[in-house]
C-alpha cells in the first residue's frame, strides 16, 4: 500500500488561513466541553446532550443534518420562507467552484452539502475534498483531502462523490464522516478538518481490508474493485457503509469483487458487522445460487444511498445487481439478495426481512433509490411503511416492520429469452399498487409522432431490434438482426440515484423519472482474452467497446501524460477504421434516435406525485425545457410543441410547499441564455410556480435551510463546458416574509 | 446604515463575482468581423481524415466509433451533443477536451491533434468542410461559434 499524505490544505488557499484562525478563536469550547457561539454571526445553536447523539440537529431546525435530510431519506425541509409567491425573487447569494480542489477542474458535481450547528459541509473536486464553509457567504473555513495516488486512480467510483455524515456526541465531539475515492473511512474533526486520531488508525479506516472474492479471498489493497459514491451512514453512534464497484457491463470477471455493507463504532471505527448481500454457506439465501455459485460471483453491492429506523433499530438496505448486469449464465438461480431491498438489524447486521424485486437480474435494474420511511394510514390502518422508487419505474411499499407488501406484489410469468447457457426466471414481482409512475417497455403507441414521416423512421429503428414488455430479455446480437433486446428504464430510466422526496404532512412521494432512457441491450462474446464471462455487452459488427466506471478518469492522480508537441501527422492506420461519420444528428442511443430526435414521443422527463394512502399517482408533470434538438428542429418548424420534459437523473427538495428541482439539460431560450432553470413545483397540484436561473444543468441534489432568519437553497451544477459549482440562492433583504425570521423555526 | 450594508455587500459581490469570471466577456461579447459558426466551412476535409484516425486511437474505445457515447459517456455527434455544446464556442469545446480527455492518457494529444479530431467531429455532425485548417489557437477557436441548426441566410 503506498504511503498515504494526509494533509489539511488551507495553506494552499490564502484566504482559508486567515479564516481558519479566525474561526477557531470564535469557535472556542467552554470548560463543559460544550460549543459557544459564534459571536460574529451570533448564530451559533449550543447542542444539548441527547441519548442518540443527533437528536438536537434537524430539518425541523433549519438544518440539514443529513444527506437526504434526515435519515428517513425524505429530502423534506418544514421551512417555507421561500414560497410560490416569490420564488422567482431568489438571487444568487453566493458561489462556490470546485476547480481547485483537486489536479483540474470537475465536470460532473454531484454533491448535497450538509447543514448542520451554523456550517456547511460538503465534499467537492477532483480530489473529493472536503470543504467547511460559512453558510451566508459560502466563504472556505476550512479543506481536508487525502493524497491517495495510485489506489484512487483504480477508483471505481471516482467523481467527487455525493456527500458526507456528521456526527456529535453532543458534548463537544463533532465529527464530519466521509469516503475517500480509494475507499478509506476518514473521521474529521467538524471544527478544524483534522483528522480524529483515535478512529480506527490515525483517523481512518481501510474499507478494502475485507473485502474479499471467490470463496474469501482478500483483494487486492491498490487495484482492488472497490469504493463508494454514497454517503457513510449516521444512525447513533454506528456508521453504515455501502460498496460500489466498476459497471458490470462488460466485467473483466463474473468472480469480482463481493459486495458487502459493514457497520463501524463511530468512536473508534471497530468493525461492529458485516452483512453479505451474496449469502454464504449457511446464512439465507446461499441456496439461491445454484451450482455454488455464490462462490464464483460477486458484486451484489450497495452503492446508493441506505435508509434507517433509529426507533425501530432497523437499517434498509437497496441492492444492486450480481455479476454482470446483462448476462447471468454463470449464476444460475435467484441469486439473493441481488436488486433486494433488504431490512436487516441496526445493532446486528442480521437479516429481518426481504423483498427481493427482480429475480435472477440481467436488466441492470438494480435499486438505485434511498428507500423512504413512510408512516402511512392505508383504509384506516396506520402501516409504518418504506417506500422504495426503482429504475423501472414501480414504487414498491412495504410494511416496513413485517415486510409485508402494502398493496398485492404478484409473481408473473415473463418471457424466456434465448441467450446460450442463461438461466431465466419464469415470473416477476409486479406491484398492483401504486401504478407505474413512467415508462417501462418502449409500444408502438409510444414511438416519436410529431409527423407520420417521423413515426414511420421510428418503426424501422426498432425493428432492428427485439422487443417486448417489462422484463424483456437481452438478447444475442446479430448482424442481421436482432441487434439487441429494446428496454426502457433498465441502465438509466426511471428514477436513478438522486432517489425521490416524501411528504411526511401529506404522505406523499415526489418522485422524479427519465421516460425516454431507451437501452438496447445487445450480448456479444468478449475478446479473446478480455474476460472470463461468457457474454459482455456489445454490438454485432462494431468494435467491442468497454464500459467504465462512473467518472472513470476523473480521479486527481490520474496518468497524465507529459503534454508533448507532436507534428500533425496522423497515426498509422488502425485495423478497424472509424466507421463511415453518421449523418447529422444520428447518434447517441445505441442507434435510437431519428432525424436527431428521441425514439419516444414526449414527455421525455416527469415528476410524480404519488399518495401513499391510496396507492395512487395525485399528479404528473413533464419536467424540464424543452430541448433544443426538438424546439430547433427545421422538421418541427411551425409546430406547436408543448413542453416536452427532459430525460436524466435530477433530484429533489422538499418543502412546506414547495417541490423544487432543477434541469437536467442546458437549453438556449428566448427567455434565457444558455443555461438551465431551477423549478418550483406547487407541491399540492404539481402546477410550475416559479423557475430561476442557472449557468449549467443540476448534477447534485438540492438542499436548503435556515440561517441568521434567511432560508437557503444549495443545488450543485456542471456539465459540458460548464466546471463544478455549488451555488445558493435566498430572497433579497426586502423580499423576506418577517414572520418567518427567526433562526429556529418550530 | 442598512443602505450602506447593501452597497457593501454589493460591492463584495461584485469583486466576487469578478474574481471567479462571472463578467469575463462572453464569447458574444468578444465578436468581431472574424466570428463565424461552424457553418461556415472552418475545417478541412483533408483535417478531419487526419482527426478521424487520432480518434480511433484514443477517443473510440470509449465514444465509439460512430461517435454515439454510451451510458455514462457524452455522444459527440446528434442531438446530445449538440444540446450541450449548442451556443458555446469550438473554443470552449478544444479546452474540455485539452483538460480532460482522454481521461487515461491525458497530455497524450497535441494541439494540433485536438483540432485534427474536432474536426472529425465537426464533419460527423454535419457540418460542413472548407478550405482552410481548423487552427489550433484558443483565442481563435472562441471565435467559432458552435450553432445546432443552420442559421437562415441573411
Amino acid at each position: 500500500m503506498s504511503r498515504i499524505i494526509y494533509r489539511s490544505i488551507p495553506a494552499l488557499l490564502v484566504l482559508a488561513v486567515g479564516l481558519v484562525w479566525m474561526t477557531m478563536g470564535a469557535w472556542g469550547q467552554s470548560k463543559t466541553g460544550k460549543r459557544v457561539s459564534d459571536r460574529s454571526t451570533g448564530n451559533r445553536t449550543t447542542i444539548n446532550s441527547t441519548k442518540g447523539g443527533m437528536a438536537a440537529h434537524s430539518t425541523s431546525n433549519g438544518e440539514w443534518p443529513h444527506y437526504t435530510g434526515d435519515l428517513a431519506g425524505t429530502r423534506y425541509s418544514p421551512l417555507d420562507q421561500i414560497n410560490a409567491d416569490n420564488f422567482n425573487k431568489l438571487e444568487v447569494a453566493w458561489r462556490f467552484k470546485t476547480d481547485n480542489l483537486g489536479t483540474r477542474p470537475e465536470y460532473k458535481l454531484e454533491g448535497t452539502p450538509l447543514m448542520v450547528g451554523g456550517m456547511l459541509y460538503a465534499t467537492a473536486g477532483t480530489r473529493r475534498s472536503v470543504v467547511a464553509l460559512k453558510p451566508e457567504t459560502g466563504e472556505l473555513v476550512w479543506v481536508h483531502a487525502e493524497f491517495e495516488g495510485q489506489r484512487a486512480v483504480n477508483s471505481p467510483r471516482q467523481l467527487s462523490g455525493r456527500g458526507l455524515s456528521y456526527w456529535t456526541d453532543g458534548k463537544g465531539d463533532d465529527r464530519i464522516l466521509y469516503v475517500t475515492t480509494g475507499y478509506r473511512l476518514v473521521a474529521l474533526d467538524a471544527r478544524t478538518g483534522t483528522r480524529i486520531p483515535s478512529f480506527g488508525k490515525d483517523g481512518m479506516v481501510d474499507l478494502k481490508v475485507g473485502v474479499v472474492y471467490g470463496t474469501g479471498q482478500q483483494i487486492d489493497l491498490e487495484k482492488g474493485d472497490a469504493g463508494l459514491h454514497s454517503t457513510p451512514i449516521v444512525a447513533g453512534d454506528v456508521v453504515i457503509i455501502g460498496m460500489a464497484m466498476k459497471e458490470g457491463m462488460t466485467v473483466v470477471t463474473h468472480n469480482n469483487a463481493k459486495g458487502q455493507v459493514r457497520a463501524f463504532d463511530i468512536r473508534t471505527g471497530k468493525q461492529l458487522w458485516a452483512f453479505h448481500p451474496i449469502p454464504r454457506p449457511g446464512e439465507f439465501g446461499n441456496d439461491t445460487w445454484l451450482n455454488n455459485s455464490w462462490a464464483t460471483n460477486g458484486n451484489t453491492g450497495v452503492w446508493t444511498q441506505i435508509t434507517v429506523d433509529n426507533e425501530l433499530g432497523l437499517v434498509y438496505l437497496p441492492v444492486e445487481s450480481p455479476t454482470s448486469d446483462f448476462y447471468g449464465g454463470h449464476r444460475p438461480g435467484n441469486n439473493l439478495f441481488g436488486e433486494s431491498l433488504v431490512c436487516v438489524d441496526l445493532k446486528t447486521g442480521k437479516r429481518k426481512w426481504h423483498f427481493q424485486v427482480v429475480h435472477h437480474p440481467i436488466w441492470d435494474y438494480d435499486l438505485s433509490s434511498a428507500p423512504i420511511l413512510a408512516d402511512i394510514n392505508v383504509n384506516g390502518r396506520a402501516i409504518r411503511a418504506v417506500a422504495l422508487p426503482t429504475k423501472e419505474a414501480f414504487l414498491y411499499v412495504f410494511d416496513r416492520v413485517t415486510g409485508e407488501p402494502v398493496w398485492p406484489i404478484e409473481e408473473r410469468p415473463v418471457p424466456k429469452g434465448d441467450v446460450p447457457g442463461e438461466w431465466y426466471s419464469p415470473t416477476q414481482p409486479f406491484p398492483t399498487k401504486p401504478p407505474a409512475y413512467a415508462r417501462q417497455t418502449v409500444t408502438v403507441d409510444d414511438l416519436i409522432d410529431f409527423t407520420p414521416e417521423l413515426r414511420a423512421q421510428g418503426l424501422k429503428v426498432i425493428e432492428q431490434f427485439r422487443n417486448g414488455p417489462i422484463f424483456n430479455p437481452p438478447t444475442l446480437s446479430k448482424p442481421g438482426g436482432p441487434l439487441a433486446g429494446l428496454t426502457i428504464g433498465t441502465t438509466n430510466g426511471g428514477t436513478n440515484w438522486p432517489g425521490a422526496g416524501y411528504d411526511p404532512e401529506t404522505h406523499t412521494v415526489y418522485a422524479p423519472a427519465s421516460n425516454a432512457s431507451v437501452t438496447p441491450i445487445g450480448l456479444i462474446e468478449p475478446p479473446e482474452g478480455f474476460s472470463d464471462i461468457k457474454y459482455v455487452l456489445g454490438r454485432a459488427g462494431q468494435p467491442f467497446r468497454v464500459s467504465e466506471g462512473p467518472g472513470f478518469g476523473s480521479a486527481a492522480d490520474f496518468p497524465q501524460e507529459p503534454r508533448r508537441r507532436a507534428a500533425p501527422t496522423a497515426p498509422a492506420a488502425p485495423g478497424t477504421a472509424a466507421a463511415p461519420p453518421a449523418r447529422g444528428g444520428e447518434g447517441g442511443g445505441g442507434g435510437t434516435f431519428v432525424q436527431g430526435l428521441p425514439l419516444l414521443k414526449p414527455p421525455y422527463g416527469l415528476l410524480s406525485a404519488i399518495n401513499l394512502d391510496k396507492g395512487e399517482i395525485a399528479w404528473q408533470v413533464p419536467h424540464g425545457d424543452t430541448p433544443d434538438v426538438v424546439r430547433n428542429h427545421p422538421l418541427l418548424k411551425g409546430m406547436n410543441i408543448p413542453k416536452t420534459g427532459q430525460n436524466g437523473a435530477v433530484g429533489l427538495v422538499v418543502t412546506k410547499t414547495l417541490v423544487i428541482m432543477g434541469d437536467p439539460q442546458v437549453t438556449t431560450t428566448s427567455a434565457h441564455p444558455r443555461g438551465a432553470m431551477l423549478r418550483a413545483y406547487d407541491k399540492a397540484t404539481g402546477k410550475e410556480v416559479g423557475a430561476i436561473y442557472m449557468p449549467a444543468q443540476q448534477s447534485g441534489s438540492p438542499m436548503t435551510y435556515m440561517h441568521n432568519g434567511k432560508q437557503y437553497i444549495v443545488v450543485a451544477v456542471s456539465g459540458g463546458a460548464y466546471s463544478g459549482e455549488y451555488i445558493a440562492f435566498a430572497l433579497p433583504d426586502e423580499e423576506r416574509p418577517t414572520s418567518n425570521g427567526g433562526d429556529r423555526q418550530r | 446604515m442598512k443602505v450602506r450594508i447593501r452597497i457593501k455587500i454589493a460591492v463584495t459581490a461584485i469583486i466576487g463575482l469578478a474574481a471567479i469570471g462571472v463578467f469575463a466577456p462572453t464569447p458574444r461579447a468578444q465578436e468581431t468581423a472574424q466570428a463565424r459558426s461552424v457553418w461556415e466551412g472552418v475545417y478541412t476535409e483533408e483535417q478531419a481524415k487526419r482527426g478521424a484516425a487520432f480518434y480511433s486511437r484514443d477517443c473510440a474505445s470509449c465514444h465509439g466509433s460512430d461517435l454515439s457515447g454510451a451510458d455514462e459517456i457524452p455522444a459527440l455527434s446528434g442531438p446530445a451533443f449538440l444540446s450541450n455544446w449548442d451556443g458555446l464556442t469550438v473554443g470552449d469545446l478544444s479546452e474540455r477536451v485539452r483538460i480532460t480527455m482522454p481521461p487515461n492518457k491525458q497530455g497524450r494529444l497535441s494541439r494540433q491533434q485536438i483540432v485534427d479530431i474536432l474536426s472529425h467531429i465537426l464533419g460527423a455532425n454535419g457540418f460542413p468542410a472548407g478550405k482552410t485548417e481548423l487552427e489550433p489557437k484558443t483565442e481563435v477557436l472562441k471565435q467559432i461559434r458552435i450553432e445546432a441548426t443552420k442559421p437562415r441566410a441573411k
